[in-house]
């Protein structure tokens, strides 16, 4: 039920040709949506939404307006294009204004898989269902979400440009809890092909958390060593690549903001074996092919061993500051460009610490340095001499990301997998490695399970 | 394609059926320049007759548009201006004790059935590996219209005198020497309802709400310090009358002059304050610590999987002391200016007011029709909602209000009995855990107390706590004249995530001895 390419372009001429306003560009996307939600061991809600709309945004004389609708009736559209139209003649002159791009030539993205867009409703029911039984034998409470979209998205310019794409995401989470609600395991994976979603390895992990998370101690909050595992990386770091924003930096008001007016571009400050670029083409996390404002998308380099290598300008931010706009970022890749190591051998190299399996609603406490707060959830453990000693109760955590990422306290990277934040369910994901570092700050604790 | 209004009338009259709508239905759709020419009782009827002749043993069909409109701007010009809308219908079945769901753009009655056969074809899927049956307890059967509280539908407002009262509210942001940038918005939300259900009910809803919002900056170069200081005022439901009411000037000259303050504002040191929370503060902390902990999908695991479960268990109904004895918390699908006001919820039960917690001890819980049987009541509170027509209705907060005192208690009365303490406006920072135990919250400005009286300006302020030791350690309630109505225009929850308005009234409230954090401050040594 995805409109195609064509049907996309019918509706995007057919808008342009109803703008009577010097410049436009129009957006027409679809989108279906599928789910199911189980929770005690029962299934809960379930259901598939498709959706589909139109957007468009015209200036006059410099001045904008922006309309929407769902309906894609001629009428409709009208109406959409005379509202727009009507709100830019009584908006002042966009002082941030550039004009549309021209046709543009697109590199395209392989993120469609027609497998996920046609999932069979029985399959998974009977996947859900193994996972409901799975629960059931290990003695645990199962609870899940198991999420199947497919969407398309097409726009045009006035001046002439055009682009069209399809993208498909699974995505499926389980938490296991112990039946006396002391234990809770917690595990999430998503990817373009239902194919490739590793259903039996997200359900038996997440019960073996649970397993494992037993007994939990109570211990001090404090300074630890701390293993994250991809997942704990996710939450505290899933869209890093997108915070390099070069306008706020440059203003004076984000962590990347240097005293006197200037920015840290070119500074060291992350470790020197962390490089996060966006690779659009990457085959285990496709990207878009167009990159904000519809310029084709490009690899981007954000950090490079540890060095702020590039900010991001918009298209007007960049034309203010003679710069180019930056193609990217449309995903985020955190590489380790040194020896990379397990959780298990990062373990080992502990004398002292604490092994995180997830974070939990984490939000910024001071934009200066970047610092978070937030808990952990679903499987904490005191490492000691090396080994797994015991699971402990959560923590609430403290922490500025960049002291987080900086020379000296970064000690071990793994190897980059696709993992999503928790938070965004997920709907989208990034290649996070685990992480080893030195010190991280809990300063209270939750009994919460 | 616009129609006159008396072409619309014409077109509606013939369109509705059996529900007789009031004037102002047909006045406020008629100026939206839209095509409303859908039949909903007809389609209903077609959604609930392929429903029952499919297998559903309850069936109902919402027919929704919801119309947006949003201005921003930044400094001395406009960033955005749009308007959008958003038309469509979802069929919700209950099958062989299995729900399935499904939605469409396409409002037509070919689509309606088939919609309504695929909700029935995802529900025999599921229901063939289901557990146990959802059960639904009974609600009186209803036809009726019901519209939320507003004098001035801003949809009607020029968009130009939008633009011009934020222009003006950032020139008085930016009066103050030292203010860099300031960023103010507005939008404006209108729900267009229509339920019906296979228990007869017919319903229509319409709904305003508004959230006007700005955030001021000082940056100061030379040292790479910046501030920030957002509007205390927060989304509610109601008209344009919210914009011309209040002194959205005065307040936004005070953010300018308190951004600037806060640049030279002493550090906090941690330690144990008394705290007096300001109603605009004080809100996100109910919301957080006690709407959410008294949703009973949370407490029976139906949340696990997102936002969590519960410290708050059934069996714990009527005994747990929650707060001290003068904490009392009303649940209140009526309350005015509240964003989560409504006739009827999205199953047809009408709104209502119920005490969650009482003279300090929680007594009761939000339900649904679906979750009130678990713990053997016979009919809802009226909890479920839906963001969207192609979202799926479940369990959401209504408006969840700290009572005040009877006393004609004020905010100095309650410093003057402080001689440590800070006083806290806004919303800042929040976080907390999934079971609700645990939580740390910011806010926008922070107040010493000295000796029973207000004194300079604190920075880096958060303090963190534990919900009942929190709530058994308030002291102090203002009286009605401190009551404010304040809400959060978008508070998550679920999956797939949706988005719920919902208010928290409040007075301003006092807290003893809790613990204050540093948040400038990472200790990065171990």
């Amino acid at each position: 039920m995805l409109l195609d390419e064509k049907e996309t372009k019918a509706i995007t001429d057919k808008v342009l040709a109803m703008v009577k306003a010097n410049d436009a560009s129009v957006s027409v996307s679809s989108d279906q949506l599928s789910h199911l939600r189980f929770a005690h061991n029962n299934f809960l809600t379930s259901g598939q939404t498709i959706s589909r709309g139109a957007n468009v945004t015209v200036w006059i004389d410099g001045k904008r307006g922006t309309s929407s609708t769902t309906d894609l009736d001629d009428a409709s559209l009208r109406s959409m294009v005379d509202q727009a139209e009507k709100l830019a003649r009584l908006a002042p002159v966009d002082r941030e204004y550039v004009p549309t791009l021209g046709k543009q030539i697109y590199k395209p993205v392989n993120g469609y898989v027609e497998a996920t867009a046609n999932m069979s409703l029985t399959a998974r029911a009977a996947a859900i269902g193994s996972i409901l039984s799975d629960c059931e034998k290990a003695k645990v409470i199962g609870a899940g979400f198991h999420s199947a979209r497919s969407q398309s998205s097409g726009s045009a310019s006035k001046n002439g440009n055009f682009e069209f794409e399809r993208s498909t995401n699974v995505s499926l989470s389980v938490t296991a809890r112990t039946v006396d609600g002391q234990s809770s395991g917690y595990f999430l994976r998503s990817h373009p092909d239902i194919g490739k979603l590793d259903i039996r390895r997200i359900s038996s992990e997440a019960i073996k958390k649970a397993r494992d998370g037993v007994n939990a101690r109570t211990i001090e909050p404090g300074i630890y060593t701390v293993v994250l595992e991809p997942q704990a990386v996710a939450d505290l770091l899933g869209n890093l690549g997108f915070g390099f924003n070069a306008r706020n930096a440059e203003e004076g008001r984000s962590a990347y903001s240097a005293p006197g007016g200037k920015t840290k571009l070119g500074e060291k400050i992350f470790d020197d074996r962390i490089t996060i670029y966006s690779d659009p083409w990457n085959p285990e996390l496709p990207g878009s092919q167009s990159a904000q404002g519809g310029i084709p998308a490009e690899m981007v380099t954000l950090i490079e061993n540890g060095i702020l290598k590039n900010l991001i300008y918009n298209r007007f931010w960049a034309k203010t500051k003679g710069k180019e706009p930056t193609p990217g970022p449309v995903n985020t890749i955190f590489q380790a460009s040194g020896p990379t190591a397990s959780i298990d051998e990062m373990i080992k190299a502990t004398k002292r610490g604490i092994l995180v399996s997830r974070f939990w609603y984490i939000r910024g406490t001071d934009p200066r340095t970047a610092s978070q707060t937030g808990l952990t959830r679903d499987g904490v453990w005191f490492i000691e001499n090396g080994k797994i000693q015991y699971p402990v109760k959560n923590f609430r955590f403290n922490q500025s990301v960049i002291q987080m990422l900086a020379p000296g306290n970064v000690e071990m990277i793994g190897v980059s997998e696709r993992v999503g934040g928790s938070e965004g369910g997920g709907s989208s994901a990034s290649l996070l490695p685990a992480l080893k570092l030195k010190a991280f700050n809990f300063t209270s604790q939750s009994e919460a399970v | 394609m616009t129609f006159s209004r008396r072409d619309f009338i014409k077109t509606a009259s013939i369109a509705l059926g059996a529900v007789t709508l009031p004037s102002w239905v047909y006045e406020a759709q008629a100026a939206t320049n839209l095509y409303i020419e859908v039949n909903k009782n007809s389609l209903a009827d077609t959604a609930l007759s392929t429903a029952k002749k499919l297998g559903a043993t309850y069936a109902d069909i919402r027919i929704n548009r919801y119309r947006l409109e949003a201005v921003s701007t930044r400094e001395k010009h406009v960033q955005n201006v749009s308007s959008g809308q958003n038309f469509g219908f979802g069929v919700r079945v209950l099958v062989k004790g299995t729900w399935g769901f499904a939605a469409s753009p396409i409002v037509t009655a070919d689509e309606v059935a088939r919609v309504t056969k695929e909700a029935i074809d995802i529900a025999k899927a599921n229901s063939a590996f289901q557990r146990r049956r959802i059960e639904l307890v009974p609600t009186p059967r209803v036809t009726a219209s019901w519209k939320s509280s507003f004098k001035k539908d801003p949809f009607d407002v020029p968009v130009d005198d939008k633009i011009q009262f934020l222009l003006k509210l950032n020139e008085a942001a930016m009066e103050t020497k030292g203010v860099t940038f300031v960023n103010s918005a507005m939008a404006w939300v209108n729900e267009q309802k229509y339920l019906a259900t296979s228990d007869g009910s017919r319903i229509e809803q319409y709904l305003i709400r508004g959230n006007p919002s700005f955030n001021v900056t000082a940056v100061d170069r030379a040292s790479g310090d910046f501030q920030s200081r957002a509007s205390l005022r927060e989304g509610q439901a109601i008209g344009y009358e919210y914009i011309e009411r209040q002194d959205w000037l005065g307040d936004a000259r005070l953010a300018g002059e308190e951004a600037v303050m806060k640049l030279k504002a002493k550090s906090v040191d941690p330690g144990k304050y008394d705290l007096i929370l300001d109603p605009s503060h004080l809100f996100l902390t109910i919301h957080e610590s006690v709407g959410h902990p008294t949703e009973l999908d949370r407490a029976l695991l139906w949340e696990a999987n997102y936002a969590g479960t519960s410290f708050l268990t059934p069996e714990k109904t009527g005994k747990l002391q929650f707060g001290s004895k003068i904490v009392n918390f009303v649940a209140d699908r009526t309350q005015p200016l509240g964003l989560a006001t409504v006739g009827f919820d999205d199953e047809a039960v009408p709104g209502q007011k119920w005490h969650l917690v009482k003279d300090g001890t929680f007594v009761d819980w939000q339900t649904t029709r679906d979750l009130a049987p678990m713990i053997g009541k016979k009919s809802s509170y009226g909890c479920l909602h839906a963001d969207s027509w192609g979202s799926v209705p479940f369990p959401r907060m209504p408006n969840v209000s700290l009572e005040p005192a009877k006393e004609n208690v004020t905010a100095d009365d309650l410093i003057s009995g402080v001689d440590n303490g800070i006083m806290i406006y806004g919303r800042g920072s929040y976080s907390i855990d999934q079971q609700r135990y645990n939580f740390q919250f910011g806010g926008q400005t922070f107040w010493e107390i000295k000796n029973g009286k207000k004194a300079g300006m604190l920075r880096d302020v958060a303090y963190q706590s534990r919900t009942t030791d929190f709530w058994g350690a308030c002291d102090g309630l203002g009286g009605q004249s401190t009551y404010l109505v304040p809400g959060s225009f978008n508070d998550g929850k679920g999956e797939p995530g949706q988005s719920n308005a919902v208010s928290h009234g409040c007075p301003v409230a006092r807290f003893r001895n809790i613990n204050v954090l540093n948040t400038a401050v990472t200790p990065s040594k171990t």
